[in-house]
């Protein structure tokens, strides 16, 4: 099972250039899509649910083409939009029972057995016969991820799924989608970084319709090994260290305020080396898109 | 379609149906149309024949028209809901018996309110009403309502389904080519009373829905050959009932096909004298609807006239003469014209002038006879003569029925009775 894509263009009316050129390929596991907003991945998975035809390019779900296999991709696909709604006066079987008909599991038992699945899945059992109009913003993405279950897909498309959702919804969803993602690719949309950090093992970061890097979290990282640093700083060395340095994020401290800083030496007498995040890579390949923009 | 498969599609169909039936749009309609069939069955003497009737034009009027809103917003409510890319996204998600699944449960609910308000009706005539309860006239208002109710339901459904592309403009297009063309036979041709026309409302309704299932079908490659032939069949339906709406506004029999329980209830109910009027709703040259219930209080003369009878000709001048002489004792003067054609009637509107109510009760009359079965309100006063008089007392109760030309000299010295006794 592999999802393999390229050279996909999407243009919408008007003009506006949604994706460019974009080549991927995506294995089992989580792969995470990361990139600001307008960047174009919304487009790219509506692209994988067959909901947007590409304007050129290839895209294959296990060999099966998104313009002429339609259907095959449909069966093998769970999809949870970014924005979603549900019929409130369904109870959350009822929805899940309606959608799970929509997936062609016709056999009642079969469908019974689905449900129950799904929602054990989604720690939404003791509420399958509440109207999903009750429900709050966390049990209703929980829902959107367990209809996305339904039919035991093997390709798991998310988007932007911990939006809105407290602290401790959020740790169950990314939990969630990491114990899925055992035998199937589960495609993780989102900008939010940690997310990504905590549940992908590959990732492809987008911007503008086209993409910075593909590749494992580890390969993203390995550049920043040794260039990374740390340094505890009064809040008046702030704006010295901004013009000495490229620094990727400013964090409050015990003793004041840290900032990581990425550089190939350290002048500072406190800064310290420190292992690169996801976040200190993904600052880093947005500010050198930048850079290249402002050079051509 | 396996056994399992049309299973699967029954369940959806469900679904669907649960979504409309919880909403509170349909518990609205179906409150509103039950108080508004209570009020219309309540008055004491009312019998089921004629509850039914009244009950089934507020079905047909009311319901009708609501059904055209409900089903639209039926057919737009994953857009409204923001569900549309989680069902889109489904293997069934756009195909066409999702589509026909979702039309059956719309014009199902409607119909749920149908028999809801008539079960309203039904408890008020009995309750209220005195009469006996018979089950007959309204399963029979039932069934009449549903072609109606059907057609409405399809129009609305088929509108906002496709809304969003070129068609709905081209539709719209064709209705405002064709209302002018067709004039006055648009309405013959959709006479919901007539039940020969049923098949013209079921030839559209098929011919909506198909055209509906096919379009959305048509943009997913693997369904594209079940959508076009979705599609030609909706061609195929459409030039039928074309044909049959030309067959229906040039026929020159308009018997009904079978009989019809509530106007012959209705019609043998009125062989007594001195019973309540059976009331009714007619459009006037200006297409407002007028019923005998607004002249309540009032002495009525009520007279069944038709311009093309010969010895029909006077009685127009003979009932403006009467409603003239009697203005002070607040006699309503009612003129029904059993005419096909509207355009007729619009011609003797100066004619009438401004102290009779000129009514449209569409007939059709050879000579003298009145062929009567297409003509509800004729059914119901059991007119067989054109012109027929009938005068009623204030509480609308029959006084006295005047057949024939000669009879319209005997409405001025019992009319100088019933006033001069009140």
């Amino acid at each position: 099972m592999q999802i393999e894509i390229r050279g996909l263009r999407k243009v919408y009316p008007g003009g506006v250039v949604a994706l460019e050129g974009l080549d991927l390929s995506i294995p089992p596991g989580v792969f995470g899509l990361l990139g600001p907003n307008g960047s174009g991945k919304t487009t790219l998975m509506r692209i994988l649910a067959t909901l947007l035809e590409p304007t050129a390019g290839e895209v294959t779900v296990d060999g099966c083409d998104v313009r002429r296999d339609r259907s095959a991709i449909r069966n093998m696909l769970g999809y949870m939009p970014q924005e979603f709604g549900f019929y409130p006066t369904l109870t959350a079987y009822e929805t899940l029972d309606y959608l799970a008909l929509l997936c062609r599991i016709n056999d009642p038992t079969e469908r019974r057995s689905r449900i129950q699945e799904a929602l054990g899945r989604a720690n939404l059992e003791e509420y399958a016969a509440r109207r999903v109009g009750t429900f709050s913003g966390g049990m209703k993405q929980r829902l959107g991820v367990a209809q996305a279950l339904l039919g035991d897909p093997p390709v798991l498309i998310v988007d932007e799924p911990t939006a809105g959702l407290d602290p401790e919804e959020r740790i169950r969803l990314r939990s969630l989608l990491v114990e899925l993602a055992a035998g199937r690719i589960v495609i993780l949309s989102t900008h939010i970084v940690t997310d990504v950090e905590v549940t992908a093992e590959r990732l492809a970061i987008l911007h503008r319709g086209r993409c910075l890097f593909s590749g494992r979290v580890s390969d993203l990282l390995a550049p920043l090994a040794g260039k990374t640093w740390v340094i505890d700083i009064d809040e008046t060395e702030l704006s010295q260290v901004r013009q000495d340095s490229f620094v990727t994020g400013v964090f409050r401290s015990a003793t004041g305020m840290q900032v990581r800083v990425i550089a190939e030496e350290m002048s500072h007498p406190r800064g310290q080396l420190a292992a690169p995040t996801l976040d200190d890579a993904y600052v880093s390949a947005m500010q050198q898109e930048a850079e290249f923009v402002e050079l051509q | 379609m396996s056994c399992s498969d049309l299973r699967a599609w029954a369940a959806v169909a469900r679904r669907e149906w649960q979504v409309s039936r919880r909403s509170p749009a349909f518990w609205t309609v179906a409150a509103l149309g039950a108080v508004l069939a209570m009020w219309r069955s309540s008055a004491p003497g009312t019998s089921a024949a004629l509850a039914a009737y009244q009950t089934e034009q507020v079905i047909v009027l009311g319901v009708g028209v609501i059904a055209i809103l409900l089903s639209g917003s039926a057919a737009a409510r994953d857009h409204r809901r923001l569900c549309q890319e989680l069902v889109f996204a489904k293997s069934q998600g756009t195909t066409a018996s999702l589509i026909m699944a979702r039309f059956v449960a719309a014009a199902l609910c409607m119909l749920t309110v149908a028999a809801i308000v008539l079960t309203a009706s039904a408890l008020t005539q009995r309750a209220l009403g005195g009469t006996p309860l018979r089950l007959a006239p309204y399963l029979a208002a039932l069934a009449r309502s549903a072609v109606p109710i059907a057609l409405a339901a399809t129009l609305g459904f088929a509108l906002a389904s496709l809304f969003t592309t070129p068609l709905a403009g081209g539709v719209a297009a064709i209705y405002w080519v064709a209302v002018p063309l067709a004039r006055s036979h648009i309405p013959i041709a959709f006479d919901f009373t007539l039940s020969q026309h049923w098949p013209l409302s079921v030839l559209l309704i098929l011919a909506f829905i198909m055209l509906t299932a096919g379009l959305h079908a048509y943009p997913v490659r693997s369904d594209r050959r079940r959508a076009r032939h979705l599609v030609c069949a909706s061609v195929v339906l459409f030039a039928a009932a074309a044909l049959a709406a030309f067959g229906i506004a040039s026929a020159g029999d308009d018997g009904l096909l079978g009989p019809d329980p509530v106007l012959a209830a209705m019609a043998s109910q009125t062989s007594e004298r001195h019973r309540r009027a059976p009331g009714f709703w007619l459009p006037d040259p200006n297409g407002r609807i007028v019923g005998l219930s607004d002249f309540f209080g009032r002495p009525v003369l009520l007279v069944f006239w038709g311009p093309g009878a010969p010895r029909s000709a006077r009685a127009l001048a003979v009932v403006r003469e009467v409603a003239a002489r009697h203005r002070d004792a607040s006699l309503a003067a009612i003129a029904v014209c059993l005419d096909r054609d509207a355009e007729t009637l619009g011609a003797f509107v100066p004619e009438a002038g401004d102290d009779v109510v000129l009514l449209w009760d569409r007939g059709r009359h050879f000579g003298d006879g009145l062929e009567w079965s297409d003509s509800p309100a004729a059914v119901s006063y059991e007119v067989t003569e054109v012109p027929t008089a009938v005068l009623l007392d204030q509480g609308h109760n029959i006084v006295q029925v005047f057949a024939g030309e000669d009879g319209l000299d005997l409405v001025q010295p019992a009319l100088s009775r019933l006033v001069g006794k009140e």
